[in-house]
């Protein structure tokens, strides 16, 4: 944000906004001796419950502490959270990183970011208990600097956020997996991609006859990305794999050999986590699908 | 434990079924504390938030929370963003609601939308904001199906809300 940019000088009655605790009030600038050395604290009350706490002046920029947002940013915000613009990422591991440093670093904004794009996201299915107690932090520290920032009540704020996000007398808009992998980069199609060749991996291990058919399945439910459907192709997959399991490795080879593209998946694997897989066992039956599970 | 004041006339096997349906919903004893007039100065559609402020207490303990239920019609609020249809009022963390049953025509039969409303209003004296989840009663209420859902809580807002009861002091 462009208050980061600038000098940030505190004074003694300033709000201030702390990353990820809320709106503060500094109540005091003063110098104290810390082991031998004389360093200048702020000394901050956060509003919300009195906590106190006390940030060497030197380290307030590297916190990311910031002061409340002024009209311009609100207004920033309501046009961002009225447009249709923002998907989450599909991949798990990508959205929980973006999401931990829009919170921390994002400003106001980033917290919008965060409500608007899990909420966009619930449209698709619901989310996880992680991400839901994300959505209630982002929230809460949108409505408490939004209410900072108007100066109104926090109930206010928050039914002027909601009011943007679920419009009166407007169905919940029903989303598909297909609107979040196009407003998405290649990169997230490939991402996707590999772990669709990863359970086409495990759909190989089943009966000789059912391979061609099973794996087309298999990617056609991964496709959709509902986690039922994924652990359900996962599910057959493994009830096929016991009668596999058993016979001897130079079977397995042999198979490869007859099918040419799952050297190369499993080379691919190998490439991306070269250290925690011997040579000889290029792809994981069961680790590498946990990332997709999760989606 | 929350405390209920009828601002008009209601049936009390109306209140006693709004009372059960609130103690199943939070885990706290609801009792009927009584009636209130509706303060004077104040005209129909009312401004919830004046009238929130305009009310008097009954004695209640630190911790409790004060539900206020009237059958008149409230004004909608205005915030930055437009209008909002309003069907209550509390402040976030405060210890006082408000709900209208003015949506309702005969009490009995819309007891379940009364009870949703009044949960959604007493979510937010415990902190907790608007669901995602449209079957909870703390969705947004001015949203379409909302009158028609359960009074029910989805997990994250019923666990939420648990903590905060546990929480309290007495």
């Amino acid at each position: 944000m462009a208050e980061t940019a600038q000098a940030l000088t505190l004074a003694v009655g300033d709000r201030v906004v702390y990353p990820n605790q809320g709106v503060c009030r500094v109540t005091s600038v003063e110098s104290k001796e810390v082991a031998g050395q004389t360093l200048t604290f702020v000394t901050m009350k956060r509003e919300e419950d009195g906590a106190v706490v006390m940030v060497p002046e030197a380290k307030v920029r590297s916190i990311g502490l910031r002061k409340v947002a002024g009209r311009a940013d609100v207004e920033r915000v309501f046009s961002f959270l009225r447009s249709d613009s923002d998907k989450a990422n599909l991949d798990w591991k990508q959205r929980a990183r973006t999401n931990v440093e829009r919170m921390s670093q994002g400003g106001l904004m980033g917290l919008a970011e965060v409500v608007k794009g899990l909420q966009v996201l619930s449209e698709l299915r619901p989310l996880p208990t992680k991400e839901r107690e994300l959505y209630d932090n982002a929230r809460h520290l949108l409505v408490a600097e939004l209410a900072a920032s108007l100066n109104t009540a926090e109930v206010d704020a928050e039914d002027s956020v909601d009011l943007v996000l679920f419009p009166p007398g407007r169905e919940r808009p029903k989303r598909t997996a297909e609107e979040f992998r196009s407003a998405a980069g290649d990169e997230d199609g490939i991402e996707l991609g590999e772990d669709l060749l990863e359970l086409g991996g495990e759909m190989e291990l089943g009966p000789e006859g059912e391979g061609g058919s099973g794996e087309a399945e298999a990617e056609a439910e991964v496709a959709e990305p509902a986690p039922k459907a994924k652990g359900g192709a996962k599910r057959k997959a493994e009830k096929k794999a016991p009668a596999e399991k058993k016979p001897a490795a130079e079977k397995k080879a042999a198979d490869r050999k007859a099918a040419p593209k799952k050297p190369a998946k499993a080379e691919k694997k190998a490439a991306a986590k070269p250290e925690k897989k011997p040579a000889g066992k290029p792809a994981a039956k069961k680790s590498p699908a946990k990332p997709a599970k999760r989606k | 434990m929350i405390r209920l004041v009828t601002l008009d006339a209601y049936d009390p096997k109306v209140i006693d079924r709004l009372c059960k349906m609130l103690y199943t919903a939070f885990g706290v004893g609801c009792e009927h504390a009584g009636d209130m007039p509706l303060p004077a100065g104040q005209h129909e559609p009312f401004d919830a938030q004046e009238l929130l402020k305009a009310l008097p207490s009954p004695r209640a303990y630190a911790d409790d929370k004060i539900l206020y239920l009237t059958s008149r019609k409230l004004k909608p609020r205005s915030v930055i963003s437009g209008d909002v249809p309003c069907s209550g009022f509390t402040n976030q963390n405060g210890p006082r609601a408000l709900v209208s049953s003015a949506a309702v025509k005969d009490p009995e039969a819309g007891l379940k939308q009364i009870a949703r409303h009044a949960m959604h209003q007493l979510g937010h004296t415990w902190e907790l904001h608007h669901c995602l989840d449209p079957r909870c009663a703390m969705y947004p209420p001015w949203t379409l199906n909302y009158d028609a859902g359960d009074t029910f809580f989805e997990t994250f807002c019923r666990d939420k809300s648990e903590q905060r009861i546990r929480l309290a002091k007495s």
